[in-house]
């Protein structure tokens, strides 16, 4: 497993003009104002289990734009349900990735039920057809653009590393000046 | 015209793009008007929530998005109101059938009606009950504008009788 930030940055090293970013509360959405991310962001600080499908949303709105999505285990385990719904609605332009660490980070680092998911298996028994797991940089800039050019919605699983001591740093911007700002060509 | 018919007239007439729901008996026949609308993209959604986050991304994306959902759907949908539509800013109008008020015929209803107005008042939400003897589609379309330019949620109540 690696940590977060270099596997952000990995991510958002490989986003193009065509892409929109949807990002979950947390780490994620802290991370990003200092990134110089290159496209239409769009970060929530709140509602855990919004990101894929306000993604969704955007993806059906503007099919001539790639949605790349960001969600927690956390949030996902809330609500797993939004693969049928992603995989029943088909867009071909969306690619979710699922930040797997098995904690709640964002509320102070709390475990998550300690079942041992397996969320390549949970996302295509819901239906989702083109799934990888990425467990390092190198596997994330190979299967990134696989999940990208896959035709349909995909979702990579990222096992990444929990650090309580991560210096992730504070929420940078407010909920109107993320929506104001947010604009897609 | 049906009222079914009248409400997916006032949808279209409003702009609305995206129609996301989650149906019950009511809102499955406004569904399938939606579905022969040729503006409309019917999204079908597991959950309440995701229905309305996903209306709320047609919105950012430059479309309009409505949620169509029962009451009782309404109630799962009290975090993301906050979080989402509200914090944001993001308009979102909602058809929501009010199940278990006086003209429901069925009796297990009649709790979710007993709480809904009460409900959405507590959650500070608009709304209006359809009124099916005058405009249904200019309802919806004043609906849609009070969410658009209040940047926020309009809940437009409606019941089983006011889609014949």
């Amino acid at each position: 497993m690696t940590p977060r930030k270099p596997l952000l940055e990995a991510l958002v090293a490989m986003l193009t003009p065509a892409d929109v970013l949807v990002s979950c509360l947390g780490a994620n959405a802290r991370y990003l104002p200092h990134l110089a991310v290159p496209v239409p962001a769009f970060a929530l600080c709140d509602s855990m289990g919004a990101a894929i499908p306000l993604a969704l949303g955007i993806a059906l709105q503007r099919p001539d734009r790639h949605v790349v999505a960001l969600e927690g285990d956390g949030s996902l385990l809330m609500s797993p349900n939004v693969l049928a719904t992603v995989a029943a609605a088909r867009p071909g332009n969306l690619t979710a990735l699922l930040w797997v660490n098995g904690h709640y980070e964002s509320s102070g680092g709390q475990a998550l039920p300690s079942a041992p998911v397996d969320w390549v298996a949970l996302a295509k028994g819901l239906g989702i057809g083109h799934v990888e797991r990425v467990d390092d940089v190198a596997t994330l800039r190979a299967a990134f653009p696989r999940a990208r050019a896959a035709g349909e919605p995909a979702l990579l699983v990222v096992d990444v590393v929990f650090d309580p001591n991560e210096p992730i740093p504070p929420y940078s911007e407010r909920p109107d000046e993320i929506r104001a700002r947010f604009r897609i060509a | 015209m049906s009222g079914a018919r009248r409400i997916v007239a006032g949808l279209e007439a409003a702009g609305v793009t995206l129609a996301a729901s989650v149906p019950d008996t009511w809102i499955g026949r406004l569904m399938e008007t939606v579905r022969g609308s040729t503006k409309i993209r019917a999204v079908d959604a597991a959950r309440e929530e995701e229905a309305v986050a996903i209306a709320c991304g047609a919105n950012l994306a430059g479309g309009r998005g409505a949620v169509l959902i029962q009451n009782a759907g309404l109630f799962n949908c009290g975090g993301v109101l906050a979080g989402l539509v509200e914090l944001y800013r993001i308009p979102c109008f909602f058809v929501v059938s009010y199940r278990g008020d006086r003209r429901d015929p069925v009796y297990y209803h009649a709790p979710k009606g007993r709480v809904t107005e009460p409900t959405l008042s507590a959650w500070r939400l608009p709304f209006a009950r359809a009124d099916r003897a005058a405009d249904l589609a200019a309802q919806v379309v004043r609906g849609v504008e009070s969410a658009v330019e209040s940047r926020g949620p309009f809940v437009l109540l409606i019941s089983g009788e006011d889609l014949e």
